[in-house]
């Protein structure tokens, strides 16, 4: 009786542990479009209704713990607002006469028209789910398909850019973060035209790295880092120009290539409202930069190797 | 617990699991402690094979971990081997030991909580993705299993509180209560 016992115990971890290795093996040797992605997909579609209600329910204690989280940092908080404050103080001092008598406003102009999110088909959705690890830095909305959103669909919210849509089922969609392994942004700083690849900073995933600038290019701590409208590669999303995507902290001018740290604007930690821009795959100038991304690099222009020539031969992806 | 389990507790661990799996995606995950975030699955598996032994606590882990990799969209089968091990390992550790401390839930839980977040690390570096490899990872895998050790005995309460009523009355518990009353009832020894 005993080692029958025995027998079926270690006979029933054997099949679940067997079946656990087989199913992580056919998952990823799976492309994409897969049997067990569709199940993945399936399940999502699902799940999703019941996620948002649960969602809905929760707030309330989510919001309760979140109080108690952001009272614990208060203080911190509000001497780290102190010092910025006093900092920016200073800048806007210094930067208010040469704003005056510049053509700044002009190209502010020009930047908010850029910046017309409503020509891009915004479609509003609510967070219902985040991953709870560091090694995927992704979330669940709860808009998808039905409401027009698509894979590589730009993710934005008040703050600057999140992410883009990287798995979309008819219910809802899964979202990377900037900040996940996968994720690579053409950007440039404000101040200037150069172009590089904005990427999570290895050892530090919630800062980013905007890398391959040109050496002289001219990069400051404080300045900002947008997104220059261009894409990386043929498979990547087209994010619009001039979208925040964070501050420069410090400059790296280690290697050929200047690298600098970027800390992202939007809070990636106590994401809400997130807005998926759904109308960049099929407008003109996305079409334009697929095109683009496609030829071999000798045949962009002669401005040299950029970020984007070196992402989409690999370097960047 | 050597025998068939009954509909009874296998349904009360599908539900909560279920419950336990949706509020950690919906609340838990949403809200940092120290910069790291509580994983209340390896906990749920870690105390289910506590109390209802290696067979079940191996099933339940295969089960939430599949649950969790389809709702987080994550590599299928990786969290199902991690926590099939963790609930086989909790069960194993109540069949040969049987621990009674009041501690052991809190480091069966951070004993299993470090497990699942090593193992969980160097399954992602064999399959090749592309992450950090630092004092980083270090810092959230002694910090996720400190918080999670603090959240253990809470949810060790919860899960033996919703468990306990369809648990089957133990031999061995029952012979220790015997050996401890002198082998007789308070009741008889009166008489």
């Amino acid at each position: 009786m005993y080692d029958k016992t025995v027998r079926r115990r270690r006979a029933v971890l054997a099949l679940l542990v067997v079946l656990s290795l087989a199913l992580l093996t056919a998952y990823f040797g799976e492309a994409p479009g897969g049997r067990l992605h569709d199940v993945q997909r399936g399940f999502l579609t699902v799940i999703s209704p019941i996620q948002d209600g649960a969602n809905k329910a929760l707030a309330p204690v989510r919001n309760l713990f979140g109080w108690f989280d952001d009272t614990l940092h208060a203080k911190s908080q509000r001497d780290q607002l102190r010092k910025q404050v006093d900092r920016l103080r200073s800048e806007l001092v210094a930067n208010e006469a040469e704003r005056r008598s510049y053509q700044e406003l002009v190209a502010l102009y020009h930047l908010d028209r850029q910046l017309n999110v409503s020509d891009y088909d915004p479609v509003t959705a609510t967070v219902v789910g985040k991953s709870p690890n560091i090694w995927y830095a992704t979330a669940t909305i709860d808009q998808g398909q039905d409401a027009g959103v698509q894979v590589n669909d730009p993710v934005i919210n008040g703050e600057g850019l999140v992410g883009k849509v990287t798995l979309a089922a008819p219910d809802g969609a899964q979202v990377s973060l900037i900040t996940d392994s996968t994720m690579g942004v053409s950007a440039r700083i404000g101040s200037s035209d150069a172009t590089g690849i904005v990427q999570p900073k290895v050892g530090d995933p919630n800062d980013l790295l905007l890398q391959y600038l040109p050496a002289n290019t001219q990069a400051n701590p404080g300045e900002y880092v947008v997104t220059s409208g261009t894409i990386a590669g043929p498979d990547d999303s087209l994010y619009p120009p001039g979208i925040l995507i964070g501050q420069i902290t410090s400059v790296d001018e280690e290697s050929a290539y200047k690298s600098v740290n970027v800390h992202p604007t939007a809070n990636l930690h106590d994401l809400d409202v997130v807005q998926v821009l759904t109308s960049t795959q099929h407008s003109l100038p996305a079409s334009l930069s697929r095109i683009a991304a496609s030829m071999p690099p000798g045949q962009r222009g002669a401005t040299g190797a950029s970020g984007e020539q070196l992402a989409s031969t690999g370097a960047g992806e | 617990m050597t025998g068939v389990p009954s509909l009874g507790l296998v349904g009360r661990i599908a539900a909560l699991s279920l419950a336990v799996v949706f509020f950690q995606i919906g609340v838990v995950s949403e809200v940092p402690v120290f910069g790291v975030n509580v994983d209340l699955s390896p906990l749920l598996v870690a105390f289910v094979g506590l109390l209802c032994g290696s067979m079940l606590g191996a099933v339940s882990g295969f089960a939430v971990g599949l649950l969790v990799d389809l709702a987080l969209v994550q590599t299928l089968g990786v969290t199902s081997f991690i926590f099939t091990l963790i609930g086989y390992w909790a069960g194993r550790l109540r069949e040969l030991r049987d621990p009674q401390a009041a501690l052991t839930p809190l480091l069966v839980g951070a004993a299993a909580t470090a497990g699942s977040l090593v193992t969980y690390s160097l399954i992602e570096f064999m399959l090749g993705v592309d992450a950090p490899v630092s004092f980083e990872l270090v810092r959230q895998i002694v910090l996720g299993t400190l918080v999670n050790a603090i959240v253990a005995l809470p949810m060790w309460a919860l899960v033996r509180r919703c468990l306990v009523g369809g648990l089957p009355d133990d031999p061995r518990r029952r012979r220790r209560r015997a050996y401890t009353t002198g082998g007789l009832s308070p009741l008889s020894r009166v008489r």
